[in-house]
């Protein structure tokens, strides 16, 4: 202990790794603090769309209330949608910068609506955003470069390194406890802002120990590189020019190389092609005969298939089922699409077991829920209350039931946080 | 031979015999070609896709059968955004935008299927493009081969011996910047390979290859500058790696993400469920097409009458659901260009912000000069967005004209049986309808607008060259 707290005094009289470590500990400040708000905008952004959804299902209201069509109202009314961010989204904000975490659907073709995007500048997307994750993964490796490139040679530098290998207590021993002294107050410069964040996020204990475990797993790694090259007994500078050099390839070089190469490896047939299959079978309804859609409709729905049939009249009920036998058509391209994204996504969490940098990130993201699967998993909950949209709708427009102003409140909601 | 080269030729050759450095300069070589063949290969295949996938919805479109106009307003059609043959050096926000759109009536929706969400998480970690290696990898290559070079002679003193043996200060300094700038035009040569690829394309023209150019040759020679700098103000080798390290650090890496998230929290944008909703809203205070007693409408009504001098809608000549179709479409085109353009003026705000944390790291400027040449900054996206709305309106405007020239207004409320056939144009129409075309900018207006960022680069570039002088002056003397 006291041996510790003389090596303490020691450093605190260096100026670089005082620097470093004020550095990192402002910068983990700032992160959190921008993740923080970022989060807080995005609660916001959720708990405002009660109010805007309440004024524009009034307005279908209105309309409807002249025809009492439930037809009017499924093709008029859309509801919101949303996927909340996690306790420790603030951490890892991940995807939601480019994905939606709002959307509003109608009981139409939901293959024509569940891909839409929400506003977002793509110029700040392309820089990525300042996030815990972000210093974690990208600052951190840095900093241990700093502190870790002259551990042992700027001792030899400075002529000292014989003396104190041959000192009792020296050499190894002395070498390991202000190794572990710097890592230690890294791991603090880190670790006690997203500790205090995390308890002000009400991210959760089991939570914030894991992240505060992969953050010392993933410092550890780069004292341990930083330890062997040290041992190679080059130059401080070439010891802190072979870190760098060690750090650009692995955060940044190689995942870039590695994001190349998935997406050649599992080619993903594009959306857009869904989109356009979707819409040319949806259109084609137009072009043939009425029964035959609802045939086809009715042998998948039998639930549905007592309801009158149709008139010369437009129905709704038509209008609607072609819109879903659109969606049944494209059901496998969609597995596919999905199939191949998981695919991309599986590639690059299993090249996370070989490269820190995209483990801890992919961890990270994975344990915020702000990753691929993620937006996945709300792709789902929107598929399960779209139907659940289509059934209440066809409730009244298959057994021809009017439709009032009473009956929007009786609408499905959408359970986000479930 | 004069001082300055021979002291040039010496440094170099010191570098020649390290094999670290060789090895290092063979990396980026390879790195960089990599990066050129793939974003070329990338650039190459998206724009195939793309041009693939308008073909085919265009062919769609012309293939339908005989409609009802309003049909045809309903089935829209879908437009992709071209991908310039500068994306192959820079592809900018490509990746990070929706690519392809569905054009209807009454709505206008979201560019869709952006890389982005079609990638792994890796795509986050930054993308391999002969830009980025320009921008991040080349300097931090300089600076491990280039931060000993002034350091390293004060540092063993040789730097005293050479003053003692005549060599002016300037001299020194002037031939390790030299030999750093051949490093640093040997680090750059190959990526610009991808610009040369570029040349022969269609549609390439030369002046934002130009400017592009000249950019990142200013962008190079300003590192050289900042390490001969900094390697001349420290006195030991190892201090100056750390600096030049931690420079590199906060400009290439630091202050691009913080700028971004600064500028996203300064500048809040308002979400697509809001504005939808608001403009519904407006809309609903503007008129209401299918309430009888509207005011709105029923002026406007009143005054197709007298322009046909009608005293009822069924005597005009003309099909006034046609004509209310095109009062209808031309109220929410009007709401949707002033919300898009409320957007976008937010989203320009944001990247004036970035720009001006620009003026503190060029890198910001150059990359955002970078893509601006090459046209695939956000600019070229609303480029894309905007020319799309307009075609979007003339394509469902000419429709509803027709609805209202070639569909009698009897025939369109009529529910008999053979209603429906008679309410139906030729599909021949279908097919005088003009595909989308992308109107890209001249190589001039490119050029242009990258001019302010290389401004930037510049007047740091000679920034840095004013401490040099400075910094040399007082050489050796600490």
């Amino acid at each position: 202990m006291m041996l510790l707290m003389h090596e303490l005094r020691l450093l605190s009289r260096q100026r670089l790794p005082v620097i470093a470590l004020a550095l990192l500990a402002l910068l983990t400040v700032i992160a959190l603090a921008l993740g923080t708000a970022e989060v807080k905008r995005q609660r916001e952004a959720i708990a405002a769309i009660w109010t805007a959804h309440a004024e524009d299902i009034g307005a279908v209201a209105d309309h409807v209330e002249l025809s009492h069509d439930a037809g009017s109202a499924a093709y008029y009314s859309f509801h919101p949608t949303w996927d909340a961010p996690s306790r420790l989204a603030f951490a890892a904000l991940g995807m939601r910068d480019v994905s939606p975490y709002i959307l509003r659907v109608r009981a139409l073709g939901l293959e024509a609506q569940i891909y839409d995007g929400d506003t977002f500048n793509p110029e700040l997307a392309l820089a990525g955003r300042f996030d815990f994750a972000f210093v974690l993964v990208f600052l951190a490796p840095l900093f241990v470069i700093a502190l870790f490139h002259d551990l042992v040679s700027g001792e030899q530098e400075a002529g000292r390194g014989r003396l104190l290998e041959a000192l009792s207590g020296g050499g190894r021993t002395l070498w390991r406890r202000r190794g572990a002294l710097r890592l230690v107050l890294l791991w603090a410069a880190l670790g006690l802002p997203f500790t205090l964040a995390a308890a002000m996020n009400g991210a959760g204990a089991a939570a914030t120990l894991i992240v505060l475990a992969v953050v010392l797993a993933y410092l550890l790694f780069w004292v341990v590189l930083a330890a062997w090259v040290n041992q190679l007994r080059w130059s401080s500078a070439a010891n802190a020019a072979t870190l760098a050099s060690a750090w650009l390839l692995l955060v940044l070089v190689i995942p870039a190389l590695a994001n190349v190469a998935i997406n050649m490896a599992v080619p993903i047939h594009q959306g857009a092609e869904i989109a356009l299959a979707q819409r040319e079978e949806v259109n084609r309804a137009w072009d043939i005969p009425r029964e035959d859609t609802m045939r086809r409709f009715y042998a998948r729905h039998p639930e549905w298939s007592g309801s009158a049939p149709l008139g010369p009249e437009f129905h709704y009920k038509w209008y609607l089922a072609f819109h879903q036998n659109g969606d049944e058509s494209v059901a496998s391209r969609v597995h596919d699409y999905r199939n191949s994204l998981e695919a991309r996504d599986r590639a690059a969490r299993a090249l996370g077991w070989l490269l820190p940098s995209v483990g801890v990130q992919s961890l990270l993201m994975r344990m915020a829920r702000t990753d691929l699967s993620a937006q996945l998993r709300y792709q789902d909950r929107i598929r399960v209350f779209h139907r659940r949209l289509r059934t209440f709708y066809y409730g009244y427009l298959f057994e021809d039931r009017p439709f009032s102003r009473g009956d929007f409140g009786r609408a499905p909601r959408f359970g986000g946080d479930t | 031979m004069s001082t300055v080269t021979l002291i040039a030729r010496d440094e170099l050759r010191l570098l020649v015999r390290n094999r670290v450095a060789i090895i290092g300069i063979a990396l980026l070589l390879m790195l960089t070609l990599a990066a050129v063949a793939s974003a070329w290969a990338h650039q190459r295949g998206i724009a195939e896709l793309r041009s693939r996938h308008a073909h085919a919805a265009e062919a769609a479109f012309d293939a339908q059968p005989d409609r009802h106009p309003h049909r045809m307003v309903h089935y829209g059609t879908f437009i992709f955004r071209p991908l310039g043959p500068l994306a192959a050096f820079d592809p900018g926000v490509d990746a990070f935008t929706g690519n392809s759109m569905f054009l209807e009536g009454h709505r206008q929706n979201t560019a869709n299927f952006g890389d982005v969400r079609q990638s792994s998480v890796l795509i986050r970690f930054g993308q391999l493009t002969p830009a980025t290696v320009l921008q991040a990898v080349a300097p931090l290559l300089l600076i491990f081969l280039g931060y000993g070079v002034l350091a390293r002679e004060t540092e063993r003193g040789t730097l005293r011996m050479l003053m003692l043996q005549g060599v002016k200060r300037r001299q020194i300094v002037l031939g390790k910047l030299l030999a750093l700038s051949v490093v640093a035009m040997a680090a750059g040569l190959p990526a610009m390979l991808g610009l040369v690829a570029v040349i022969g394309q269609p549609g390439a023209s030369a002046l934002p290859m130009v400017v592009i150019a000249t950019a990142y040759g200013a962008y190079l020679a300003l590192w050289a500058v900042v390490i001969a700098l900094v390697s001349a103000c420290v006195d030991r080798s190892r201090d100056a790696l750390l600096v030049l390290t931690a420079l590199w650090a906060i400009s290439t890496i630091l202050l691009p993400r913080a700028a971004a998230d600064l500028a996203s929290a300064a500048v809040p944008l308002s979400n697509r469920l809001q504005t939808d909703v608001a403009i519904a809203r407006d809309l609903r205070a503007m008129g209401d097409s299918h309430d009888p007693d509207d005011p709105h409408f029923a002026a406007f009504k009143q005054s197709v009458l007298d322009r046909y001098g009608a005293n009822r809608v069924e005597d005009l000549p003309v099909n006034y659901k046609g004509v209310v179709a095109m009062e209808g479409e031309r109220m929410t085109s009007s709401l949707f260009n002033r919300y898009a353009g409320t957007a976008f003026n937010a989203q320009a705000r944001q990247n004036a912000l970035v720009d001006m944390i620009g003026l503190l790291s060029p890198v910001i400027a150059l990359r955002s000069l970078s893509m601006t040449a090459a046209g695939t900054d956000l600019d070229g996206h609303r480029r894309f967005l905007e020319q799309a709305e307009a075609y979007r309106y003339a394509l469902v405007q000419r429709l509803n004209a027709m609805q209202a020239e070639d569909v009698s207004y009897a025939d369109d409320i009529a529910t008999d049986p053979g209603a429906d056939r008679r309410k139906r144009v030729s599909a021949e129409r279908w097919r005088a309808v003009a595909g989308f075309r992308f109107a890209a900018p001249s190589g001039a207006a490119l050029a242009c607008a990258a001019l302010p960022g290389l401004a930037v680069v510049l007047g740091w570039l000679v920034v840095a060259v004013g401490l040099l002088g400075l910094a040399a002056r007082r050489l050796g003397a600490g």
